[in-house]
């Protein structure tokens, strides 16, 4: 038994001093932000994001993309993204990858890095770890958590890495957020619903998770509308995951306790459950309700107008988009241009507002339907900001 | 020459696999990323791995034992939620202090209340701790209904930053884990422990107390669920009740990978902990050999599916040969 443990620690040793060794080795500049050219590739980087331009191309090589390096040095992105089968998800990162090759066509910037699995906190942080000891010049990260990311940014921040919050705001000093505002995305549908119920009716809510911050700021959002409408009564609230069959199951429960139902509001996924819900319940007057931007929802809608020519919803566009643009203006940091202060908001003045690209009513349902034409049912409607708006918008000319 | 079949060999030296995997993982790991045992890189793996590694612990000893402790994970998250509400993001250390306490003590609760189901009622351990699990997940979430809170950055920054003599802090725990691994085996608790996983009723019938070795287990691995609370929060830097519940399959499947048999009585902690280890190092693997996105959860489930089947394998060759 003694015998045994000594092997253990003997193993210990041996993996100790491997470390012992492989610290001493590379000369004394241990926590180094310049570092010979031969080493770690975490420091191709220069330090000031601002002037990263011209400094880069004297450091050299970034040994971990294998590409051939030309005599300009090509610009390394990441992208950190910790769930995935998720249609917005997917859109998301493919979307990425179609933007990145217009700029790799130009030879601006590499093949994307891409990190993108489900996976739990430690293991986005290992992520962004891993990302930075790729030596990537700027990360998009879609976070999976609203501060437990905070430090391991922070520190890729300090290395001088461009750092984007996409889809979601985090409050941590130097990273930037890129997406839309989710408060007033709700509350564009909100407003929508109460004016189409006159100011006056019975109404449900399905939210997504409680407590995702995404959902905190669309539900507060919704409060804020309902406000103004003292006779809109919401008679029940509850919560669908985000989840197309729990939303069908949820309004299936609503409908049976509330026949008479007036209205809904839902978000997201949800949507198409509440909808179906509502097909096989077929109440004599179907309800107002709130849709979501997917080409499925739409093809849905478009068949129930057949037999309910009254039939009322709205969909505003989630679009993934935000990625895709938030990688534009990465770019356009990197390539040293001068982000307008100003058109940016948020706590830190660091989030870049992006527009919800497009509202789908009665009116516009047609133009809805000739997107999708040619799209999957899980396509989301979208917008991508080109280069060109990106500059504009939001760049010092 | 029958003698050194890989069958005793594994019996002799529960260990001998996961340590086998894990000099292959980190030779691979080191061929594509050939900085990983740069100071700063090899800490900032250490510090991720480390939350995985003291859970592993825990489950072992609940493994060993017979049982299986699924509730880990709920554990992991109410000491997260403690800490990260009650300490603060401006707290004083003394605070963190007393709270880590108090964490601990919870942990231990929360495990003697599986123990008292387990070992006195005599429930069935996987039912009993995935309901469980649910009460813990349930009460962190009940601490805090929304993600936020935290601790004092400083903090966290000594977790994340600490390496004395130039080794990164993970390491310095895990040696100290595997001291006192050596010392429990080697008491007369270790051998009851591997007495009542083999084989309860006949250990219970040579006067082993059974119960009591179970009900044990348990209060172990809630304590060391406390700790992985502990090193998580103090990565993250802040608080989630959902944090905890994706890390209890991964630290089962670690303690599997480390040769610790699930039917109980056979491995040890030394195999769970580089199981643990591995597991880390193949996401690095994964992340650092440029697969395609898409391909990405496939192969890493391919390779823990490979790694948790091959002493399996070998058996079988084994004795196909002999």
């Amino acid at each position: 038994m003694f015998k045994r443990s000594l092997i253990y620690i003997g193993i210990l040793i041996t993996i100790v001093s491997m470390v012992l060794s492989a610290c001493a080795a590379p000369t004394a500049a241990p926590q180094e932000t310049t570092a010979p050219a031969t080493e770690a590739p975490q420091e191709t980087t220069a330090p000031a994001t601002e002037a990263v331009q011209q400094t880069v191309a004297v450091e050299t090589a970034a040994p971990a993309t294998e590409a051939a390096q030309p005599a300009a040095k090509k610009f390394t992105i990441g992208i950190s993204n910790p769930f995935i089968s998720s249609e917005y998800r997917t859109q998301m990162i493919a979307e990425l990858i179609e933007t990145n090759k217009e700029y790799m066509d130009k030879g601006i910037t590499n093949e994307l890095v891409i990190e993108s699995a489900d996976t739990d906190v430690a293991g986005q942080i290992q992520q962004l770890q891993n990302l930075m000891a790729k030596g990537v010049d700027a990360i998009l990260v879609n976070p999976g958590d609203v501060n437990g990311l905070n430090a391991t940014l922070e520190e890729a921040v300090k290395k001088g890495i461009i750092v984007i919050s996409v889809d979601q705001e985090l409050n941590v000093p130097g990273v930037y957020n890129v997406g839309i505002d989710q408060k007033e995305w709700a509350k564009t549908s909100a407003k929508w619903l109460a004016e189409k119920l006159g100011g006056k009716g019975n109404i449900v809510e399905i939210e997504g998770f409680p407590g995702h911050p995404a959902n905190v700021a669309r539900m507060e959002g919704v409060d804020e509308v309902l406000a103004n409408y003292p006779d809109i009564k919401v008679l029940a609230k509850d919560t669908g995951k985000w989840d197309e069959a729990t939303g069908q199951q949820v309004m299936s429960n609503f409908l049976a306790a509330y026949p008479t139902l007036d209205g809904y509001w839902t978000q997201d996924g949800m949507a198409i459950g509440a909808l179906q819900a509502v097909i096989a319940a077929n109440p004599a007057k179907f309800p107002v309700g709130v849709g979501e931007g997917r080409c499925q929802f739409l093809k849905l809608w478009e068949s129930v107008l057949k037999d309910h020519p009254d039939f009322e919803t709205i969909a505003v566009a989630n679009p993934p988009g935000v990625s895709p643009t938030g990688l534009r203006i990465a770019v356009n940091m990197l390539l040293g241009k001068q982000v307008d202060k100003t058109k940016l908001g948020g706590v830190n003045g660091l989030s870049f507002v992006i527009p919800v690209p497009i509202v789908i009513t009665k009116d516009n349902l047609q133009e809805g339907l000739n997107i999708c034409k040619d799209k999957p049912d899980q396509y989301l409607l979208d917008g991508i900001m080109s280069d060109e708006e990106v500059l504009n918008t939001f760049f010092l000319k | 020459m029958r003698k050194t079949s890989w069958e005793t060999l594994t019996t002799k030296y529960p260990a001998l696999f996961s340590t086998t995997l894990l000099i292959v993982a980190l030779l691979i790991n080191l061929y594509l990323q050939p900085n990983m045992f740069a100071r700063e890189t090899l800490n900032s793996n250490m510090r991720v791995f480390l939350p995985l590694v003291l859970l592993a612990v825990g489950q072992a000893f609940v493994i060993l034992g017979g049982g299986i402790d699924i509730s880990v994970g709920g554990i992991v998250s109410i000491v997260n939620t403690i800490l990260a509400v009650y300490v603060g993001l401006n707290g004083s250390i003394e605070k963190m202090w007393i709270y880590m306490i108090v964490s601990l003590f919870v942990g231990a609760l929360c495990g003697a209340i599986n123990g008292f189901f387990i070992a006195i009622l005599r429930l069935q351990p996987i039912i009993t701790t995935y309901a469980t699990s649910f009460l813990y997940v349930g009460l962190a979430l009940f601490i805090l209904p929304n993600p936020g809170g935290g601790i004092p950055q400083s903090i966290a920054e000594f977790y994340r930053t600490t390496t004395p003599l130039g080794i990164p802090l993970a390491f310095y725990i895990i040696a100290i884990l595997l001291v006192i691994w050596r010392y429990i085996r080697s008491t007369q608790f270790g051998s009851y422990l591997y007495a009542v996983g083999g084989k309860a009723e006949a250990a219970y019938e040579t006067a082993v107390p059974v119960t009591w070795i179970h009900f044990s287990t348990y209060v172990i691995s809630g304590l060391m669920s406390a700790m992985a609370g502990i090193a998580i929060t103090m990565l993250s830097g802040s608080g989630n009740a959902e944090i905890g519940s994706p890390m209890t399959l991964s630290a089962i499947t670690a303690v599997v990978i480390g040769g610790t048999a699930l039917s109980g009585g056979v491995g040890g902690v030394t195999g769970p902990i580089m199981g643990a280890l591995t597991l880390g190092i193949i996401q690095n693997i994964i992340s650092f050999s440029h697969i395609n996105t898409w391909w990405e959860t496939f192969v890493k489930a391919t390779i823990i599916v490979i790694a948790l089947a091959a002493p399996g394998l070998i058996n079988l060759f084994g004795r196909r040969k002999s």
